[in-house]
């Protein structure tokens, strides 16, 4: 007798699904629309705009509910490949994408495009490098194919205690963006916000898992695609009468600069302002758009390109979907569109930028002859901007304009005095692609904490069975999630610099050596991952003490050298040690291989034949 | 298996990680090349213009992102050729 190896049929009715889900979601703005016409009020748009999508989520989570291990842990690794792009993408981006780098390209213009195309350029890595042969391997998480390339549970634990911190620094900052969010449009505390986000995410991840997370995630991305374009189109046909702003803002470039201008900035000098990257707090925008390398250097811009490009294509996120598809070429193809979706919006944020930036100093430029803009009070009121005429000339210039960076995206459709509901519409859109992201982040954390630490040390465990695990460890980690926002200041994007550069000191090169050297050796993998670590983790904490990762850039150009320093310890010790053994080899050879079954199922159904004989016997 | 079977395989494994290799080499040296090229001449590109845009700034925030697109799409379908290529390989040895 032989076990079967399952069906990786994909439900045949998902177009179907999703295209009710976003029909469903564009009438809602519609009906909001005309409610608003009818003259409801402002608070009952933005509950329904943002609690019913939300409660849709958490339907969709709840019908994919599921107790089978690999549909918790794979979904069935029968995911279309563009939908696993779609939670892809949305991870990569995320709320802190959407809300903080659409912000960071309002302040800094020109210097901000390298965490862009950072993002883009490591899917690309990801792609090439990891992706196809993380699915023929087929683990269900990084620390756990690390485990298995090197058959070495310390290893396995050590990637999972080291991806602790990346993962939660981005699940911080995606809950906290989600939960500003929440608390400007409903009537909720912040802390409350915190708390809800938390638990909504954490109910997400124990119903379905990866499955779950899969089907919910398609729905808050389309969501999030389709609440980014339709005020922006909205905007950019009232600006330029074209519904394409990726390339109409180009002709606003010019206005943009006379409002400049006229607010009173100039260029300025790397240095010249404390941070590279701007402040989380209300900061007035210095820095004239299309000047090159003014906030950062050129040396600086690509070492911030560099270090997002390497972290996104070892995030270990991203990487624990390198199993949903049914195959490799799909998870190649699915890598590709997700690259795809990603690029797409790193195009559209400068839009979203100079559209803000132009309308809000070109109104301040009238505000003398005009009086002060409608805007100023709504985003006054929610603390997203704050003006005061400083020196009583009766302008208000640049220097006396502060900006919060994180509300830049929530402005627009205010500032081009769209309708309320398709301000509450960016919100939705934002939120949607935030829960997405914390999502898969809190999975991958509780997951691999459950399965890689936990299940290795008790193999037999008696108190918590594979899947209770899972959700216990999902839930303390959310749970802890929410204490840590009570008590530390986040700044989402300098977390989130802080978080792509720990991916790519720790992750990048060991999972360069396993999947591209047959030579590693488990202690190759141990150091590699142990320095690029420590050598980041030392230049952060007291690294400050002497002038070393204090901005963002000095960050991430540690964590570059932290990374050439993990890949040297990585090589030095696979060399020095004895060489791999022929088991290694061979599972080196295999997850070469482009086709057949993971090697993780095959193991498997291995595991369940013998089973099956020795019932038999 | 004979051994000159098994010669042939360990042949048609290497080839087709030698021409996964080089393609790899190809993709990220192609994209990260004109990354660093566009950064050190983003100043002196600037004062020309393309679609309304300073064509350095036009690159960083439009050009090399569509060229990443084509160049990962690109990637896809040729590796997909080697694999199947190795596929049939095997199946005739």
């Amino acid at each position: 007798m032989t076990a079967q190896s399952r069906q990786r049929t994909p439900n045949p009715h998902l177009a179907a699904y999703y295209g009710i889900v976003a029909a469903a979601f564009v009438s809602l703005v519609i009906l909001l629309a005309m409610a608003e016409q009818l003259g409801w009020s402002e608070g009952a748009i933005a509950r329904f705009m943002i609690l019913l999508p939300l409660a849709l989520y958490l339907l969709m989570a709840g019908a994919s509910r599921t107790l089978d291990v690999e549909d918790f842990f794979t979904s069935g690794r029968r995911v279309p490949q563009v939908y696993n792009a779609f939670v892809m993408a949305a991870i990569t981006i995320g709320g802190t994408g959407f809300f903080a780098y659409t912000g960071a390209v309002f302040f800094l213009g020109f210097d901000a495009l390298a965490i862009g195309l950072g993002w883009t350029c490591g899917l690309l890595l990801a792609a090439v490098l990891f992706v196809p042969y993380l699915r023929r391997a087929g683990a269900y998480t990084l620390p756990a194919f690390l485990g298995q390339r090197f058959r070495s549970r310390e290893t396995r634990m050590a990637a999972s205690a080291l991806q602790v911190v990346p993962t939660a620094l981005l699940l911080a900052a995606e809950i906290k963006i989600a939960a500003v969010v929440i608390a400007i449009f409903l009537p909720l505390s912040f802390w409350l916000a915190v708390l809800l986000v938390a638990i909504f995410v954490a109910a997400t991840g124990i119903l379905g898992g990866m499955r779950s997370l899969t089907w919910a995630g398609s729905a808050e991305f389309i969501a999030g695609a389709i609440g980014l374009a339709v005020p922006l189109i909205v905007a950019s046909v009232l600006l330029t009468n074209l519904p394409a702003p990726q390339f109409t803002y180009g002709e606003m470039l010019g206005s943009l600069q006379g409002a400049e201008t006229a607010a009173g900035m100039s260029p300025v000098e790397p240095g010249a302002t404390a941070q590279a990257l701007p402040q989380a707090m209300p900061t007035q925008a210095a820095k004239p758009f299309l000047q090159s390398f003014g906030a950062i250097t050129e040396s600086g811009f690509f070492t911030l390109f560099l270090c997002f490009a390497l972290g996104t294509a070892a995030l270990p996120s991203l990487l624990a979907r390198s199993g949903v598809t049914s195959s490799v070429a799909d998870q190649r193809r699915s890598t590709a569109w997700a690259l795809a979706l990603v690029a797409l919006f790193v195009i559209t944020a400068p839009s979203l930028a100079v559209f803000a930036k132009l309308l809000m100093f070109r109104d301040m430029a009238l505000a003398p002859t005009d009086g002060l803009p409608a805007w100023l009070s709504t985003l006054s009121q929610w603390q997203l901007v704050q003006a005061s005429d400083l020196n009583g000339d009766g302008t208000i210039t640049a220097g006396e304009l502060l900006i919060k960076r994180d509300g830049v995206a929530l402005a627009v459709p205010i500032l081009a005095k769209l309708p309320y509901v398709l301000t509450a519409l960016m919100a939705t859109a934002g939120l949607g692609i935030a829960l997405a992201a914390a999502g898969s982040h809190l999975f991958t954390l509780g997951v691999s904490l459950a399965d890689d630490i936990y299940g290795t040390l008790d193999r037999r465990p008696i108190a918590l069975p594979r899947l209770m695990a899972a959700w216990a460890a999902m839930a303390a980690c959310a749970l802890a999630a929410a204490v840590f926002l009570f008590i530390a200041e986040v700044d989402v994007l300098r977390t989130a610099v802080t978080a792509f550069a720990f991916s790519a000191a720790t992750f990048f090169p060991i999972l360069l050596l396993a999947l591209w050297w047959p030579r590693c050796t488990a202690w190759g993998a141990l150091a590699s991952l142990g320095t690029g670590f420590a050598v980041l983790f030392l230049a952060v904490t007291v690294g400050g003490l002497f002038g070393v990762a204090e901005t963002a850039v000095g960050t991430t150009a540690a964590s570059l050298v932290a990374a050439v320093l993990a890949l040297g310890a990585g090589v030095g010790a696979s060399l020095y040690g004895p060489a791999p053994a022929a088991f290694e080899t061979a599972y080196y050879e295999a997850m070469r291989r482009p086709d057949g079954e993971t090697l993780f199922d095959q193991a498997q159904t291995r595991a369940a034949t013998a089973a099956a004989r020795a019932a038999e016997d | 298996m004979t051994a000159q079977a098994q010669e042939t395989e360990h042949a048609v494994r290497d080839r087709h990680q030698l021409r996964t290799l080089a393609v790899a080499i190809t993709t990220i040296s192609a994209v990260l090349c004109a990354v660093a090229v566009t950064i050190v001449y983003a100043v002196p590109l600037n004062r020309l213009w393309f679609l309304h845009f300073p064509l350095g700034f036009y690159l960083l925030a439009q050009g090399l992102l569509i060229f990443a697109v084509v160049v990962t799409f690109w990637y896809v379908r040729v590796q997909e050729r080697i694999d199947h290529t190795r596929s049939v390989n095997e199946e005739i040895v």
